[in-house]
């Protein structure tokens, strides 16, 4: 039973009428396909929705996907798509004080092993978290998609729709807007 | 002084292709630092030995640190053969261990050549680790939080202060695993052919579980309700007599503990199971 | 290379051999690195999200309804309220809220239509699980073929793979033992007699051993008198070879 059970083939197999493969993908990517949408809205519960979302679509779209595309690429398309979708239809996006969510990150920040610097790394840790929610969507996102998702560039210029040279830059930018950011909150606790 | 959690440029900070790696001087010739491609992502460590004993720690880092110490370093070294693409090569010729990094994998290889190669490797608190040795000595696992799996052809297991969930197995030798939390909805499985299954879980863990010894006894202090199909266990009691609470079960036995939740099997051939409640 | 193209290359997965040089030569960029590079290894420390079980459960739903659509030639079926909170109970009772139910659970006859529905969701889990990278999920997907139908021979076939294939002694293990479901099928008891002599793992053998005198199968003394007499073989498992021979009579 030697079956090819790279991504793109089981897709493949799921477009061609093999609707029950899809299970595998799920078990497969489920977790990331979360996380992705952890970090970028903050919201679990809508996460969870999300990621059903994205399978619904998987199944209803299974025979458009092209097995010659990256599996990844295509599942994140519809991810965003979704994500935007859901805005669109609940009017905004589910409004988290963004202090009161910093504050949430940071008890479960602090709370995991960290490297031993000082006492206040937790403080540090949240304070990131504080500073990568208030970037720019389209900034957040290229960093989720670069650093959490591990995304190769290719498929992040294919997600985002531009070119891979494109990616690095953005990439690039999304980090120093990360740096100021960071360092105007850490003033502003000084002060 | 910005308050930054600042690393020396020593450390690998780029994606670790960007530098290549023999501009990385290992600090000493038995320990190679290799970082994982991307550490916020899960991370796994893969160990494949021949010979030599294996022992894995957790620690408050994000490498992966390597050190070997070949048993023999008086042997004549092999002609050192050119190092393939995107691999190291550590310690003296005759230790021969390889390894690789691929896609937040670590992997650890050798002790095939020369002696054996104990190996003491670190990696994050959080990584599954996969262990497997041939007819190496002791294999040990601990302070570790994610999957883990140990094979062991000759020799202990030792699993002890971790959590998330365990597969082990030794040929000949005793598995002892002690685990402080489980991760909800996992299976895990210990077994061997000669020696004991010593296990230690949480008080409240939820599970099934399948006990099976050909000719050994089965010993536990958790609260095991037994499928109706098997036959009652026997109770001993020597706690007056400064002795201990037994429960004793039949050869092969399953059973619910708390309720019941995902399978454990507990399996030998020629020991002893004791599953403890921590 | 100019500073420029230094500080693309940063952060990005290409090669850069220059780039060592570059940063050698320019404090400029040096601090750049520390800087940026600090705050990108930093994004590591933040901790990664778990999904909680229902997410699971959803999906099997949802794939399920999916394919009931599919393979329904008549107008999709309208379940009555009760027929469906029923088959959600007997799903959610497998997918994770309470286990042990092995061998048939009690079904209310109104819902026996929608049994296969389970069945094949059940069947669809296992064989997913069985497919996965951790032994972990593979011993899932093993204890799940354990409720599959007897008769399921997609799910037969999995574990008959994963008793002969799989690189994981303890899946293998469960795998023999969850062929007890499938006893009644003489296919079964002879696919575990042919395994006997390809597995070289003496627990292994040892279970399909006794997995034969539990299914009282005396097509296997033929095999097992080969196993007893090999000097090869592990000795415990010789001994159960021909304990087992015994029983056989």
């Amino acid at each position: 039973m030697l079956v090819n059970t790279k991504d793109n083939a089981v897709m493949a197999e799921v477009s061609a009428g093999q609707v029950a493969r899809l299970a595998l993908l799920f078990e497969r990517h489920h977790r990331a396909l979360f996380r992705y949408f952890v970090s970028m809205h903050g919201d679990r519960e809508q996460a969870e929705d999300l990621v059903q979302e994205v399978f619904v679509r998987m199944l209803r779209y299974r025979t458009s996907y092209d097995p010659a595309q990256s599996f990844t690429a295509w599942m994140y398309q519809i991810a965003r798509n979704s994500a935007v979708d859901h805005v669109r239809k609940r009017g905004a996006v589910r409004v988290v004080d963004i202090d009161t969510f910093a504050e949430r990150r940071a008890e479960l920040v602090s709370a995991s092993p960290g490297p031993e610097e000082s006492a206040s790394h937790g403080q540090n840790l949240a304070l990131l978290r504080r500073a990568m929610d208030q970037l720019p969507e389209d900034k957040r996102e290229i960093l989720v998609l670069s650093r959490f998702q591990g995304m190769k560039h290719e498929d992040i210029a294919e997600v985002l729709g531009c070119e891979v040279g494109t990616v690095k830059v953005r990439i690039y930018r999304a980090i120093r807007a990360l740096e100021q950011i960071y360092f105007a909150l850490e003033k502003e606790k000084v002060s | 002084m910005k308050n930054l959690l600042v690393l020396s440029l020593g450390a690998v900070l780029l994606a670790p292709a960007a530098l290549p790696q023999d501009a990385q001087k290992p600090q000493d010739a038995q320990k190679v630092t290799i970082p994982f491609r991307n550490p916020s992502q899960p991370k796994k460590l893969v160990v494949d030995t021949m010979r030599g004993s294996v022992t894995v720690r957790g620690y408050e880092g994000q490498e992966a640190i390597v050190e070997t110490s070949s048993r023999n370093p008086g042997r004549e070294p092999r002609r050192a053969a050119e190092v393939p693409a995107g691999m190291h090569r550590i310690g003296s010729s005759t230790a021969g261990v390889d390894i690789t990094e691929d896609n937040n994998t670590v992997k650890v290889s050798g002790g095939f050549f020369g002696g054996p190669a104990d190996l003491v490797i670190q990696v994050p608190v959080q990584t599954s680790v996969s262990v497997k040795t041939m007819t190496g000595s002791a294999v040990t696992i601990e302070n570790i939080s994610g999957e883990i799996e140990a094979n062991n052809m000759n020799g202990q297991v030792n699993i002890t202060n971790v959590s998330g969930s365990v597969v082990a197995h030794s040929m000949n030798g005793k598995v002892v695993v002690s685990l402080n939390s489980v991760m909800p909805d996992k299976a895990m499985s210990f077994s061997t052919m000669n020696g004991d299954v010593d296990v230690t879980l949480p008080a409240d863990i939820k599970a099934n579980v399948k006990m099976k010894t050909d000719h050994g006894d089965m010993f536990t202090d958790f609260d095991i309700k037994v499928d109706s199909t098997g036959q009652p266990p026997r109770v001993e009691d020597n706690r007056g007599r400064g002795g201990r609470y037994r429960v004793r079960f039949d050869r092969g036995t399953t059973g619910s503990i708390n309720g019941g939740g995902p399978e454990i099997q507990f399996t030998t051939f020629n020991g002893n199971i004791l599953i403890h409640k921590k | 290379m100019t500073c420029e193209q230094a500080r693309l290359q940063m952060l990005g997965e290409t090669e850069g051999q220059d780039l060592a040089a570059h940063m050698a030569s320019c404090e400029a960029c040096r601090n750049e690195l520390s800087r940026i590079g600090a705050m990108w290894q930093s994004l590591d420390l933040l901790p990664l999200e778990e999904p909680a079980g229902q997410v699971r459960q959803r999906f099997y739903e949802m794939l399920g309804a999916y394919r009931q659509g599919l393979s329904s030639a008549e107008p999709r079926k309208t379940y009555r309220w009760w027929q469906l909170a029923a088959a959600a109970a007997l799903l959610a009772i497998g997918l994770g809220i309470g286990y042990g139910m092995r061998g048939n659970g009690q079904v209310p006859a109104e819902v026996s239509q929608l049994r296969e529905e389970v069945a094949s969701m059940r069947q669809l889990v296992a064989l997913s699980l069985m497919q996965q990278q951790s032994a972990s999920e593979r011993l899932r997907g093993v204890s799940w073929a354990y409720q599959a139908e007897p008769s399921d021979r997609e799910v037969l076939e999995a574990l008959l793979t994963a008793v002969n294939h799989d690189t994981n002694v303890n899946v293998r293990l469960a795998a023999v033992d969850a062929l007890r479901r499938f006893s009644a099928s003489p296919e079964t008891r002879r696919a575990v007699v042919e395994a006997l002599p390809s597995q070289t793992t003496p627990l292994v053998q040892v279970a399909l051993i006794d997995l034969l005198v539990d299914f009282k199968e005396r097509e296997a003394a033929g095999a097992l008198k080969t196993l007893a007499a090999n000097r090869d073989v592990n000795d415990g498992v010789r001994q159960q070879a021909r304990w087992a021979l015994e029983k056989l009579q």
